[in-house]
């Protein structure tokens, strides 16, 4: 079998060639009308922001930073400018259910016309309705009502009191009413005279007493009700100066409104309202009572007079009121009071008849903020409660207003995984967000690319009023996105990243007093970026060139190899070797993962020690048992493995620890490997090359080390400039290894060697090595097995 | 039966006592926290005067003597002790709001208890140099009366100054009204009159001229200057009609506060009189 040949610089960096960049400064650069590579989403929102059918609401997922929201907000404002603007709504008062305010809905900039139209109504009626109760008219009127009705009421009494002085009697009035005494020229007559009287005097006298005391009693029992009939011709009266004065604006506001029923109905309820309270009007000092004229005051929940097109609204904090409003309260008197007037209305209301943007974490953390939200959608309309109440905290009076009718689409901005998993377990979810609009990470690189990727750099440099960036600068800024998206073919989509590089780079230009960004300012807010998150790295390193950490760079040594881990940290990620060791002994086909044994090891770590185990049955044992126990550890790992990229090194380890070979130290290898001893690709190559080759130069002079990959990870490579140059001057070599026997020959220098048709392998090739001493161990087992029959102590392996 | 003064009289200082009506019911004590101020701010005496109704007393002296309710309509026994004691009652509470509501002023203060007819008792103890205040309305016909009998008597027979007292809210800018007519000693009794309540409550005067009256406006402004009104403090409108309805609403223009008139102008001849203190609600001052 050939070896492959160590991958040469080119291979392991893709460049961008700069003749494919026509333009001096991005500034020479036209805006992108369309975000790049993201045709996906773009349809997914043309579709979804076009589709009228109910619960076509969209879920835009893909990472943190990949901008989703200026991506959303930009398309939708678009689509949005197209569409007819919505109507308007307001509260006013429920002259029916005071506790209920009514809901009426306008066309676009009409509300504010008849909120001020009804300002100006009840400041007319503040001095127009006084003003008719202090007309002449009106007092007229009011004087001659009281009049007869006093004449009326006093009537009565005058009779009685002109019966009894025709009768010579007097009526004459006490502290507490009336009462009847005989008399003469206008004086009681004297008790002691009248006993001088004769018998039919004091008799006639006397009956006609108890007849005026009886029509005077009559009299006085009727006064409450014609007191009620003179309460009730005044109220008439006032209703009718009311209705007079009440004719002329409410005429000229039905005649104007006439368009909308509603607002007549309104109207008319407004005229009711206003007769029915008449006298609260007629304090021509202090005015009617605030609260009066309040209520015919409109509160504009939504106001779409400058709206252009349909809303689309972003919602900030999306939680249950700022979505579906509130109901404020002002604290009086240490009360706490509210009117159709302290409802304010939500994200919900301002975007309906458009769109609303909203973050779905934040409105998962909301508490019942979602749940409002789903309600909403699912009824089509936004019934206004207050969260206290929802929970049943609070018990004060307060207001269901009418609910409205909503039609909006909402757009969830979220992560993936939130995607996937309120897919899984909200059962509502799918039926109301229907349209799943998925970013792309990274976008493909290929000639036709770079003109496309260098206007989206030059559309953000714009956005971002920077320095324009050079040619070279643009080129290095695509070398950049393969690199993060750890690609050849692919650049990343991800905006923030981009920006932050972008902003880095425009400030150490002004930093170095250049009027556009170049390459080295680009490489520099690369390489700060890199610094800054390099502590935990220089510390791990440091470990190792202090022996610490023990790491061989140079060499061979049996049963221990360079394995390349990837550690993970925040943002930032890099690579280092680690030390995997072996140990093999005759046993019972078992290979123990330490790490799994101490519960370092994650599953895919165990099952890709399982495969190797399979491997090496299979390969080695043919149709006989796997006499083997082996041990895998990670030396000096004390914070758990998981993947399986350490497989190809673990392989070779344990079978230089079964076979005695000794392996280079100065190379490390990654890779993971399937039962058949084929090498797959693995995540995270250019950090753990880099990171290997730092280690290696912090031991001394690269020379002859290398690492050994995965070939279906070459194309993966993006590797930093002082690496290629080693490879360039060939101090450091990268394998690309397709085969187990790949890596075992180019780490033991000996020919593996393939079986013949008896399956026998070569002499002198390694795996013939490793062949023989597992039948030695097979035989060891045997022996071991036989003595151990014989002293009935089972087949155990006592390791 | 007199009650002795309290404090000592300064002679000086006032033409004439404050006569205020008292029968118990609750206009008289208006009156008489009206009378009581007056009576502070001019220094004069006020003498409390409580007749015990001969005519009430001779009623309850009849067997068959029942008394109707004036609020319920219903019949209750009405006899001489009940009436005596109640009157009694009356007369003590009248006593006791006499010296609370002239104590803070720290006037002079008597009361006059006297049996007999009202206006008799009243004439008796008033003279042309006292003031006579009462409320429009005593125990009268129950709500809705707007002039008692007694007021009606006193008004045209007392031979001073009568001052008949209603409640009424206070306007912050509110005038005194005088009515005047083509008699010159009337005019000039009212205005002198409509001068002291103005210095007294510190108000702008109002003259109301009837429509055909021949006194020329200056020669009033001229009166009034005489007494002490500042000019820019005083109006002069003319009356169109003494129809008591137009007469109260320039009153209400007028934001009056107090009507000053002379008893024998137009306005308070029957049948008018009565219609105007029905159309108005507010203190009016007759001068004689």
């Amino acid at each position: 079998m050939p070896l492959p040949a160590p991958l040469t610089e080119n291979q392991v960096y893709h460049c961008c060639p700069e003749d494919k960049l026509d333009f001096i400064t991005t500034e020479d650069l036209p805006d992108l009308e369309r975000p790049y590579g993201q045709d996906r989403v773009l349809r997914a929102l043309e579709f979804g922001a076009g589709i009228q059918a109910e619960g076509f609401n969209l879920f835009v997922l893909g990472p943190s930073g990949a901008g989703k929201h200026e991506l959303v907000e930009r398309f939708l404002s678009l689509h949005a400018a197209r569409q007819p603007v919505p109507p308007d709504w307001c509260h006013v008062y429920n002259f029916q259910f005071s506790d209920r305010p009514n809901a009426l809905k306008l066309p676009a900039g009409e509300g504010r016309q008849f909120k001020k139209d009804m300002n100006d109504l009840a400041e007319e009626l503040r001095t127009a309705i006084p003003a008719a109760f202090e007309s002449e008219e009106y007092q007229a009127r009011l004087q001659e009502l009281q009049e007869e009705m006093a004449k009326r009421q006093h009537q009565g009494l005058f009779e009685i009191q002109e019966e009894a002085n025709r009768n010579n009697i007097a009526m004459i009035t006490t502290p507490a009413g009336f009462t009847f005494a005989p008399m003469r020229k206008g004086e009681v007559i004297d008790p002691e005279e009248y006993k001088n009287f004769s018998d039919e005097e004091k008799q006639l006298v006397e009956s006609k007493v108890e007849e005026l005391q009886k029509k005077l009693q009559q009299t006085i029992q009727q006064i409450p009700r014609m007191r009620k009939e003179v309460r009730e011709r005044v109220h008439a009266l006032n209703e009718e100066m009311v209705q007079l004065t009440l004719g002329g604006p409410i005429g000229e506001l039905r005649e104007k409104w006439s368009h909308l029923p509603d607002i007549v109905d309104y109207l008319d309820a407004v005229r009711e309202d206003v007769v029915e309270h008449a006298e609260a009007f007629q304090d021509s000092d202090n005015g009617p009572p605030v609260g009066l004229l309040a209520r015919y005051k409109v509160n504009l929940l939504v106001d779409n007079a400058e709206t252009v097109g349909a809303p689309v609204i972003y919602e900030d904090l999306p939680n249950h009121q700022h979505l579906a409003g509130q109901i404020e309260h002002r604290a009086r008197q240490g009360n706490l009071y509210t009117d159709f007037t302290l409802i304010r209305g939500g994200s919900m209301h301002r975007a309906s008849g458009g769109y609303l943007i909203i973050d779905a974490r934040r409105v998962l953390t909301q508490p019942m903020a979602w749940e409002s939200l789903k309600r909403i959608l699912s009824s089509g309309e936004i019934r206004i409660e207050s969260l206290e109440r929802l929970y049943g905290l609070v018990s004060t009076v307060s207001l269901q207003p009418e609910p409205i009718p909503v039609s909006v689409k909402v757009v969830l901005l979220g992560d993936r995984m939130l995607y996937y998993l309120l897919s899984h377990y909200d059962p509502d979810f799918l039926d109301l967000f229907k349209v799943e609009a998925d970013f792309e990470d990274d976008l493909d690189r290929n000639d036709g690319c770079y003109e496309l990727y260098a206007r989206m750099i030059a559309t953000m440099a714009r956005a971002l009023k920077m320095r324009p960036l050079e040619r070279s600068a643009v080129a290095r800024l695509i070398e950049h996105a393969s690199r993060l998206a750890a690609d050849q073919r692919k650049l990343t989509a991800h905006d923030r990243v981009l920006r932050d590089i972008l902003s880095e780079a425009d400030h150490w230009a002004g930093q170095a007093g250049a009027d556009t960004v170049e390459a080295s300012h680009l490489q520099q807010a690369i390489d700060e970026r890199e610094y800054r998150a390099s502590r935990v790295r220089e510390r791990s390193r440091e470990q190792i060139s202090r022996g610490v950490v023990m790491i061989a760079t140079t060499g061979e040594e049996v049963a221990q190899v360079n394995g390349l881990s990837l550690l993970r940290l925040g943002a930032s990620m890099f690579g280092q070797p680690t030390r995997i060791t072996a140990t093999a002994r005759p046993g019972k086909g078992q290979v123990v993962d330490i790490e799994r044994e101490a519960k370092l090891g994650g599953p895919i770590h165990s099952k890709a020690v399982m495969i190797l185990s399979r491997f090496l049955a299979s390969r080695y044992a043919g149709d006989g048992e796997l006499s083997l126990s082996a041990s895998l550890a990670f030396e000096q790992s004390y914070g758990g493995v998981e993947g399986d990229s350490a497989s190809v090194a673990e392989t070779c380890v344990l079978l230089s620890a079964i076979s005695r070979v000794p392996l280079k130290q100065s190379f490390a290898v990654t890779g993971s490997m399937n039962q058949h001893g084929e090498v797959q690709a693995v995540g995270g190559v250019n950090e753990k090359i880099e990171g290997f080759f730092d280690v290696c130069k912090e031991a001394g002079d690269i020379s002859g080390q290398g690492a050994l990959l995965p070939a279906s990870n070459v194309e993966h490579l993006m590797l930093r400039a002082d690496v290629r140059q080693a490879i360039a001057e060939d101090r450091f070599r990268i394998y690309p290894v397709s085969d187990i026997n790949e890596a075992i020959e180019l780490l033991t220098g000996l020919e593996p060697g393939e079986p013949d048709s008896n399956g026998e392998f070569p002499e002198n090739s390694f795996n013939r090595r490793v062949a023989e001493r597992l039948e030695k161990f097979a035989e060891a087992s045997k022996k071991r097995d036989e003595n151990g029959e014989t002293n009935n102590s089972g087949g155990k392996d006592r390791d | 039966m007199t009650d002795a003064p309290t404090t000592q009289a300064d002679p000086g200082t006032s033409t004439g006592r404050v006569l205020v009506l008292l029968d118990g019911s609750r206009m008289s004590y208006a009156a008489l926290r009206a009378a009581a101020e007056i009576a502070a701010s001019t220094g004069a005496e006020v003498l409390g005067v409580f007749v015990e109704e001969l005519n009430q007393l001779r009623s309850a002296g009849y067997g068959f003597a029942r008394e109707v309710g004036a609020s319920s309509g219903v019949s209750r026994p009405f006899d001489p002790a009940g009436v005596e004691q109640r009157m009694q009652r009356l007369a003590d509470q009248a006593r006791r709001a006499l010296a609370g509501a002239v104590a803070p002023h720290g006037g002079r203060h008597s009361l006059s208890v006297a049996r007999g007819h009202v206006i008799d008792e009243v004439l008796a103890l008033a003279g042309p140099g006292d003031l006579l205040v009462l409320g429009r309305v005593g125990w009268s016909f129950g709500p809705g009366a707007r002039l008692g009998s007694t007021a009606k008597g006193l008004v045209y027979r007392s031979p001073g100054k009568v001052l008949l007292w209603c409640e009424k809210h206070s306007l912050p800018q509110g005038r005194v009204v005088v009515f005047l007519n083509d008699h010159v000693d009337a005019n000039s009794r009212a205005i002198q009159a409509a001068a002291e309540v103005s210095r007294r409550s510190n108000r702008p005067v109002t003259f109301l001229m009837g429509a055909d009256s021949s006194v020329l406006s200056k020669d009033l402004k001229g009166v009034a200057r005489d007494l002490g009104v500042q000019e820019s403090e005083l109006r002069v409108r003319s009356l169109p009609s003494t129809d008591p309805v137009t007469v109260a609403g320039i009153l209400r223009q007028e934001r009056a506060v107090q009507l000053v008139l002379s008893r024998d102008c137009a306005l308070l001849q029957e049948p008018n009189a009565e219609r105007l203190l029905v159309a108005l609600n507010l203190p009016v001052t007759v001068t004689p």
